[in-house]
């Protein structure tokens, strides 16, 4: 099997088994899938901006609790949700726009530091303000829906997530081959080379960054709709080091990494969590095992398959094809 | 009026704090080019490991002095994990810490629990024009000031300081002439988990620390650092009285839940500011 | 002295010493020329530990210190310092043989090593190998943008270092006539493989190397362009 029919196989297949599985779970699997999901979409982001900008994003989460409050203000103020979720990912690309033009000056050290900046002083705002909700939060955000018609049902937020993690993935794979995303690649190897290949360089990483942004922003949109319930305490800075840890597992600059990153991630996290709750566990273990495992993961994944697991595990079977004679 | 001096006395011995937070960061920055994001762990674990060795009977002055040397060994730790591996690019040095960053978190709660710590540092106050102080304020003072005299002389004056500012200045020919790059990067870490548990161990008695207190202690050092563009220790102490003294006004007469904030705000204009001005220099 | 054998060094993929053999004897000075990208630097860099060999051999014995293409000072430490570093590996830091040597430097100690001129400069890189008492010195470029009295008189140290006190030389120049005119043997390299090496008289006289090397204007040396100039002074 060559190259491209062997990736759209596994697309179909990993399409098919999508659709599928909601189906078989149960209601708190389906929050699950659908936290999943929109993981999926963030990391899909973050991996663009790290693998082809070589930027470190730790305020991801701001951009995904801007889409969420965007969306959960406007439902709350009457206005159709689906508005509101179409507003989450352009607001949350427009603040992305307003900040990455003094920022993305920053080289990569500073940037980290920045959007982490970023977002410690956008939860703040988001705490004090009355509109917001302050500390307390936004409650009874409406449920998804158009006119009188609403998805009440979990299985239906999780074709809604599907049909947006997919949006986001066609997207990416479009961009990823398109021309600009050739002259990405440029970008990516060494920003100097990129620059006097006529690449522009930095309206090209404003877009990355916008456009990583945009993805955090739709995300949060489905978040907020779902759980019908936000705070600050739900974006925590922490959550904006899950998804690195999740960009950097699969592997940065990639369309499946994500995905693989994403899922990987999540399940070790409940199975953890499930072990950390049982009876006997001290209170403490459920965070000990999951700070522990991120990290551990972060760190051995850059140190031994600094690609990440995904691209690290594809060109090893690469080699072993290379090797084998059937290939002619 | 006294109010006024007590805020600046208290800013100044919190900025006292940070600028060593901070000058852990440029040791670290200078010698590796790396950026620690768990420079913040450091006076974590240092004001927690005190209190505990404190319960335990031992002294005040020993209790303090394991601590430091243990933030010490653990930014070798660190160090070792970060840039240990030849080859490791700095970006994935960075994200390296800050995976160490989070690790130290499990760690702290198994060792030290989830709930805030502090021990009590000098009990007494000082009245000055009017003005009750605590003495903790004037020891963290002192003992910051004399402790950025000694890595000036350090840097300055000692042979193993200029091997240290050497492999900043080119580590190619930090290499040509015998220097162990990665040797002195080991240092340097390690010297930036003793300057991080300094802090730590004079913070504690002033605002107790819980495992999470690292993102706080991380930014302010932060931002005192980029006072000397992440580059020179006496800068960062500048930057740390600054932010210290500004964020004990705004928190005096303001608001207190906007203390960092101020810092925030700070070290993001800062960094804008000097990035705008390398490119204007480079475009000239 | 010094003995390379089949030494191959590579970059990653690429190939930059394909096997190459080279002999230094004591109290020798030897050249080392070829175009550029040929692999002169790395050969050096090699010999200096820097890079580390993917086949071959080497012998070096006693110390081998480099100067390197460009200076490659500390250019925000003292000239004094950038000497004293120059000790690291050996055990005396006193800079004052330097400053027998180089009279010129005393008064510059206190100075940033990034404000000297390039001359200066090429004086401290000179005097910071001197630090390591090295019985090799391997000098790469050495005339590189510097005026030819600078350079006459960077060359008049070589000989004095090579003829009193018994130091090995091996001189990298992409001047050859420059090369050929103080070294008594030399080696040239193109494209990481030695291509000819003999005495510089029988090499000065082979048509091929006079057209390779020795062609155009007899004061070629002269002629550095702006471009080389600005090139090394920012590191
Ligand atoms: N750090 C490096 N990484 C990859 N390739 C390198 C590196 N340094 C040198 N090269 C390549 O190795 C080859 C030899 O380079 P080297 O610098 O040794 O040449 P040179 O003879 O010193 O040239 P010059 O006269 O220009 O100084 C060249 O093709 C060069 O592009
Ligand atoms: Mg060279």
């Amino acid at each position: 099997m060559n190259r491209p029919t062997f990736g759209y196989a596994v697309a179909a297949l990993a399409a098919a088994a999508s659709f599928a599985v909601p189906l078989m779970l149960d209601r708190s699997q389906l929050t699950i899938f659908i936290l999943l999901g929109t993981a999926v979409i963030v990391t899909t982001g973050l991996s663009l901006l790290m693998g082809y900008a070589g930027q470190v994003s730790l305020g991801q989460g701001s951009f995904y609790a801007v889409g969420a409050y965007t969306a959960g203000l406007m439902a709350v103020h009457g206005l159709p949700t689906l508005l509101g979720l179409a507003a989450a990912p352009v607001l949350a690309a427009a603040l992305a726009a307003l900040v990455g033009v003094p920022l993305l000056r920053l080289r990569g050290h500073y940037l980290a530091f920045a959007t982490l900046a970023v977002q410690l002083i956008l939860l703040s705002l988001v705490g004090q303000f009355e509109f917001t909700g302050g500390d307390i939060g936004l409650r009874g955000i409406p449920q998804l829906g158009v006119g009188d018609a609403t998805l009440i049902d979990p299985l239906a937020y999780a074709y809604v997530t599907l049909a947006a993690a997919a949006l986001v993935l066609l997207v990416t794979r479009n961009l990823i081959k398109s021309r600009p995303g050739r002259g990405l690649r440029a970008l990516a190897s060494t920003e100097v080379a990129a620059e006097s290949a006529g690449v522009p360089v930095g309206r090209y990483k404003l877009a990355v960054f916008s456009l990583s942004a945009a993805y955090a922003g739709l995300a949060g949109g489905i978040y907020a709709f779902y759980l019908g319930y936000i705070s600050p305490g739900s974006f925590p800075v922490l959550l904006s080091v899950q998804f690195v840890v999740m960009a950097v597992v699969g592997g940065l600059g990639t369309v499946w990494g994500p995905v693989v990153g994403a899922t990987l991630i999540t399940l070790l996290v409940q199975a953890l969590n499930s072990l950390g709750t049982m009876p006997g566990m001290p209170a403490y273990a459920p965070d000990v095992l999951s700070y522990a495992v991120y990290a551990l993961l972060l760190i051995l994944v850059l140190l031994f398959m600094p690609r990440g697991l995904l691209p690290s595990i594809g060109s090893r079977l690469e080699d072993r094809r290379a090797i084998s004679p059937t290939r002619s | 009026m006294s109010a006024l001096l007590q805020y600046v006395i208290s800013g100044l011995a919190l900025g006292c704090t940070f600028a060593l937070v901070g000058s852990g960061f440029v040791v670290i920055h200078r010698v590796t080019r790396v950026v620690n994001f768990a420079q913040g762990a450091f006076p974590v674990i240092a004001g927690l490991a005190t209190a505990s060795l404190l319960t335990r009977g031992l002294p005040h002055g020993a209790a303090e002095l394991v601590a430091i040397l243990l933030g010490g060994v653990i930014g070798l730790v660190v160090g070792v994990v970060a840039i240990g591996k030849p080859g490791t690019p700095p970006l994935a040095s960075l994200v390296i810490t800050l995976g160490l960053a989070i690790f130290a978190y499990a760690v702290e709660i198994i060792v030290w629990g989830d709930q805030p710590v502090s021990f009590p540092g000098l009990s007494g106050t000082v009245n000055v024009a009017g003005a009750r102080i605590q003495q903790q304020y004037f020891l963290v003072i002192v003992v910051a000031l004399v402790t950025f005299a000694l890595l000036e002389l350090f840097f300055g004056r000692t042979y193993l300081g200029k091997g240290l500012a050497a492999c900043a200045s080119n580590p190619y020919s930090a290499r040509l002439v015998g220097i162990s790059v990665t040797r002195m990067g080991l240092v340097a870490f390690a010297l930036g988990g003793v300057l991080g548990g300094l802090a730590g161990v004079l913070v504690t008695p002033l605002q107790a620390v819980s495992f999470d207190s690292d993102v706080t202690l991380a930014i302010n050092g932060f931002a005192a650092a980029i006072f000397g563009g992440l580059m020179r220790p006496m800068m960062a102490l500048v930057g740390g009285l600054v932010l210290g003294v500004a964020e004990a006004l705004v928190a005096g007469y303001y608001e207190s839940a906007f203390q960092t904030e101020v810092a925030l705000a700070i070290m993001l204009t800062l960094m804008v500011w000097q990035a705008s001005r390398r490119s204007a220099l480079e475009e000239a | 002295m010094l003995e390379v054998d089949d030494l191959v060094v590579r970059y990653g993929a690429a190939t930059a010493l394909d096997g190459v053999s080279l002999r230094i004897e004591q109290r020798e000075m030897v050249a080392l020329v070829g175009p550029n990208g040929a692999g002169k630097s790395t050969l050096l860099n090699t010999l200096s530990g820097i890079l580390r060999p993917a086949a071959g051999r080497m012998r070096v014995e006693g110390r081998l210190a480099q100067v390197p293409e460009g200076r490659q000072l500390f250019p925000d430490l003292t000239v004094e310092d950038n000497l004293r570093l120059g000790a690291w590996r050996s055990g005396d830091r006193d800079p004052g043989r330097v400053y027998r040597l180089f009279p010129g430097l005393m008064r510059l100690r206190r100075h940033h090593a990034g404000t000297l001129s390039g001359g200066e400069q090429q004086m401290v890189a000179v005097g910071r190998a001197l630090m390591s008492d090295p019985d090799i010195l391997a000098v790469d470029e050495l005339s590189l943008g510097l005026a030819p009295l600078v350079v006459a008189d960077l060359v008049r140290h070589l000989r004095m270092l090579n003829e009193e006190r018994g130091m090995a030389i091996l001189l990298v120049e992409q001047n050859a006539r420059l090369a050929f005119d103080i070294c008594g043997r030399a080696y040239i390299i193109e494209a990481g493989r030695v291509v000819a090496s003999g005495s510089c008289a029988e090499l000065a006289n082979s048509p091929e190397v006079q057209r390779a090397y020795l062609g155009g204007s007899t004061d070629e040396y002269e002629e550095y362009d702006e471009s080389e100039e600005s090139e090394e002074t920012t590191r």
